[in-house]
């Protein structure tokens, strides 16, 4: 396994005991022994506990960012990318939920942590470049309202994240995924021209 | 009685010039101006503050007057006051656009009328007025750096220093071209085969911006704007023709007084006046420099959006008017009346406008040289 | 001795602010001496006639039923061009129309109606164009020299470069610090107050005007003057697509741009966050 791949194992070790037992509880010493390593070895691939939340969110970050270009560069129309990117949204959080729970929560509501190398937006940079994009676009081809990216920010962003939470605090009466159409529908028209 | 037409040129565009004569000499004189290009009509429907770039484009010699009044016209519509500081700001760069006009129009305008002469100097002079002006305002001509609110640059005393330094310098160098007793050689070698009480205007002067020293002493309100033969406007006060201008704003200076008590209202006065007029400039930019706050605020951003206001200024020439109506922040109505028309309207031979008026009774061949001496600008007729 | 190229200045619907911009150039008196000047608009010269010329140098617009010196203007320029051996425009009138109506070589972005003679045309845009500019266009032709141009006929050794390559402002652009206002040595007027100048191509802020400032020095944003476009409505604000800028410098990606102020506006620079100058501190 190559130093990489390891990073990521750990990576993903790390998620699933964030989401088990909080950000805050886990230690680099649980994060080893779930990994069934040591803590000195666990140190030569990431020096502390901000480090690996650090490089966590980056991976994050980029991997919805890759998404999002691929919707981007679709010729569909911006009603048609809503779907999609809700689509995407909705899926993640079934298949890899403690990886939208980390994104959607832990960043959010730590930002203490990241102050050190990953102030504003520079750790999830791809991700938010890709919104812009997305938004820009929209404008520009007359499908959506001209406005502050902010409010159409929150808004986008704001109602995904309130769904996810719902669904996860096992609220929603149905299957998220069934929430796609209704929520696509009404993110559109709350943005629309 | 005769008439021909004369086209006539190098007045920033051209006129038409059309001569009632007997025995070469003039009885009377139309005036026309046939070029239009729509800046009123360009500005409609444009945010407010696009007029900061649009005005100056009326005129490459004195747009910076049209950015000025365009500024006023709009702080009088959305009740805008602006600092001290702006406001010197202003009347430097204004007066300095005033200075290269008048020694641009004399020696390559007037001067060429009449005789031959070295014009060089004239640009070597005016190169460096520009300079002091692109010193506060970015560059000359065309700049924007005047707009509702105040002015958008932020100076050190740095460059406080530098146009400080230019200005007595370029003063010192103007006493060769006129001096501050008003003794100039170039303008006695014009003259030396012209009489001096040649091409009397209506001895009526009008005067309605209070910008630098000049006082007014009439109120815009009388203004009328009346459909000549061209595509001019004729312009009155009061129902009457009047001359604007240097002659008119600087009566109340003895030096300039005693030429016009002595040749009255004639072509070497109205030039004495022009020339005399960059000394007392001068002087003046000289003083009023040294009351600049360097900390002082230069901008304030108008809050109110809509309004009706009116902007005079004494440009080069005369008295400039602009005129806006805004509507929730875009141009509804704009109007400008500029200098010439009111010293070249079109009227009649009883009721002749000042040009027409100097013309009349006047040796035909000196038409060019009379007509040239209001310092017409053509193109600022054809906004 | 050879007799000097003859040159004609012909004026077109104007302001004649090229003139005056052309005025301001230091050295006039030599670029006027080794040409023989044959009309201006504003310069002693003979009286107008049209003929034949080594050089025609056009400042203005084309205008239907626009009269010059007792002409049609449009026939005038034709007849004009087809008599001169190279032609040069200057202004943005000139080139594309401007503000006053149709340009000689171009109409805003379609071609214009001398379009045809595009081989012996220069261009050289600007409301009003640097005077450098033009001095340097009358010697190069006047000289005989080879002048590389780009798709609009510009001289690229002027237009390859943008008006933002110089300005002093830049670094408040590199570290995405806006200007909050107007009248402050502070920001970048590329955000909020219209600048144009990454996305314009000039050198104004290269060899700088009247040899010693330019509009965004002065805190006046670039309006794009040199530019097709020219002027644009609402000139001082930037055109936002949800708050992104609708034009982002000439020759990078909108993906890249945008990663890069990102970067940029997260790693705060705290000096440039504050006023340069202050009393207090």
């Amino acid at each position: 396994m190559s130093k990489e791949e390891k990073k990521l194992e750990i990576m993903k070790t790390a998620l699933n005991l964030f989401a088990k037992n909080g950000f805050y509880n886990t230690t680099i010493a649980d994060i080893a022994r779930e990994m069934g390593m040591s803590v000195g070895n666990m140190y030569n691939y990431f020096p502390s506990k901000e480090s690996l939340a650090k490089e966590l969110l980056i991976y994050t970050s980029k991997l919805f960012g890759d998404e999002l270009k691929k919707i981007n560069e679709m010729d569909i129309s911006t009603k048609e990318k809503i779907k999609k990117i809700v689509e995407l949204y909705f899926k993640k959080t079934k298949e890899e939920p403690e990886l939208v729970d980390y994104f959607m929560r832990v960043y959010l509501s730590n930002k203490e942590i990241f102050n050190n190398g990953c102030e504003g937006m520079l750790c999830v940079s791809a991700f938010v470049t890709e919104i812009m994009i997305f938004f820009e676009e929209g404008v520009r081809k007359k499908e959506l309202k001209n406005q502050d990216f902010f409010s159409a920010f929150g808004l986008f962003m704001g109602y995904l994240g309130g769904l996810v939470f719902l669904y996860r605090e096992g609220i929603l009466g149905k299957d998220i995924e069934e929430y796609v159409e209704p929520v696509s529908e009404n993110i559109y028209n709350a943005l629309k021209a | 009685m005769k008439i021909t037409k004369k086209i006539i040129t190098k007045i920033e565009g051209e006129a038409t010039l059309k001569i009632h004569k007997k025995n070469n000499i003039i009885e009377f004189a139309e005036i026309e101006f046939w070029q239009y290009r729509g800046m009123e009509e360009f500005l409609k429907n444009r945010p407010y503050m696009d007029a900061c770039v649009i005005n100056p484009r009326i005129c490459g010699i004195c747009g910076h007057s049209h950015l000025i009044a365009t500024s006023k016209a709009i702080e009088d519509a959305l009740d805008v006051k602006i600092t001290k500081k702006a406001e010197i700001l202003r009347d430097i760069t204004l007066g300095l656009e005033i200075i290269q006009n008048h020694i641009k129009w004399f020696y390559l305008t007037l001067y060429p009328s009449v005789k031959s002469k070295d014009y060089f100097k004239a640009l070597e002079f005016t190169k460096e007025i520009s300079k002091i002006i692109a010193l506060i305002a970015g560059q000359f001509p065309h700049n924007s750096y005047s707009i509702p609110g105040g002015v958008t640059c932020d100076l050190t005393n740095l460059e406080l220093i530098k146009i400080k330094n230019y200005l007595s310098e370029l003063f010192n160098k103007y006493q060769h071209i006129m001096d501050i007793e008003g003794k100039s050689n170039d303008l006695e070698e014009l003259f030396s085969d012209i009489p001096k009480t040649t091409g009397k205007g209506l001895n009526r002067f009008l005067v309605l911006g209070d910008n630098l020293f000049f006082k007014s002493n009439g109120d815009v309100k009388y203004i009328k704007e009346e459909k000549s033969t061209s595509l001019n406007k004729n312009v009155m006060y009061k129902d009457k023709y009047f001359e604007v201008g240097p002659l008119a704003r600087n009566l109340d200076n003895k030096i300039i007084k005693k030429i016009y008590e002595t040749f009255t209202d004639s072509v070497y006065t109205r030039i004495f006046a022009r020339l005399y007029e960059v000394n007392l400039i001068f002087l003046y930019l000289l003083e009023i420099i040294d009351n600049i706050e360097i900390n002082e605020k230069n901008y304030t951003k108008p809050l109110k959006k809509s309004g009706k206001g009116i902007g005079v200024v004494e440009a080069p020439r005369g008295s400039l008017i602009h005129e806006i109506e805004i509507e929730n922040g875009f141009v509804k109505k704009y109007n400008i009346i500029v200098p010439t028309q009111f010293n070249l309207s079109n009227s009649t031979k009883e009721n002749p406008s000042p040009a027409q008026s100097a013309l009349m009774n006047e040796d035909e061949k000196l038409s060019d040289f009379i007509f040239k001496c209001f310092d017409i600008c053509a193109v600022c007729v054809s906004h | 001795m050879h007799s000097k190229p003859k040159v004609l200045w012909i004026d077109g619907v104007s302001c004649y602010g090229c003139s005056h911009s052309f005025y301001n150039y230091p050295q006039i008196k030599e670029i006027l001496n080794k040409i023989e000047l044959i009309y201006h608009p504003l310069l002693p010269s003979s009286e107008f006639k049209i003929q034949k010329s080594d050089l025609l140098i056009i400042e203005g617009a084309l205008k239907n039923n626009f009269s010059r010196l007792d002409y049609n203007l449009n026939e005038l320029i034709s007849k004009l061009i087809k008599l001169s051996k190279k032609v040069l425009l200057i202004g943005t009138c000139a080139v594309y129309g401007g503000m006053f109506g149709e340009g000689i070589l171009f109409d805003k972005d379609k071609e214009g109606k001398f379009y045809k003679c595009h081989e012996k045309m220069i261009s050289i845009p600007g409301c009003p164009p640097h005077p450098e500019w033009i001095a340097y266009a009358i010697e190069m032709i006047i000289e005989n020299k080879k002048i590389l141009l780009d798709k609009e006929n510009r001289p690229k050794e002027i237009f390859t470069y943008t008006s933002h390559m110089g300005c002093v402002r830049n670094e408040y652009f590199e570290w995405k610090i806006d200007a909050d206002n107007f009248g402050e040595k502070e920001g970048c007027l590329f955000y909020h107050q219209g600048c144009q100048g990454p996305f314009t191509h000039s050198s104004c802020n290269r060899i700088l005007w009247n040899e010693v400032n330019s509009k965004p020095r002065a805190g006046t944003p670039c309006f794009g003057c040199t530019e097709k476009t020219f002027p644009k409505k609402n000139l001082f604000e930037t055109e936002t697509f949800m708050g992104i800028p609708a034009n982002i410098p000439l020759g990078v990606s909108k993906r890249a741009y945008l990663t890069l102020s990102g970067v940029a506006k997260s790693l705060k620079n705290e000096r440039l966050s504050k006023r340069l100058i202050d009393e207090d501190n």
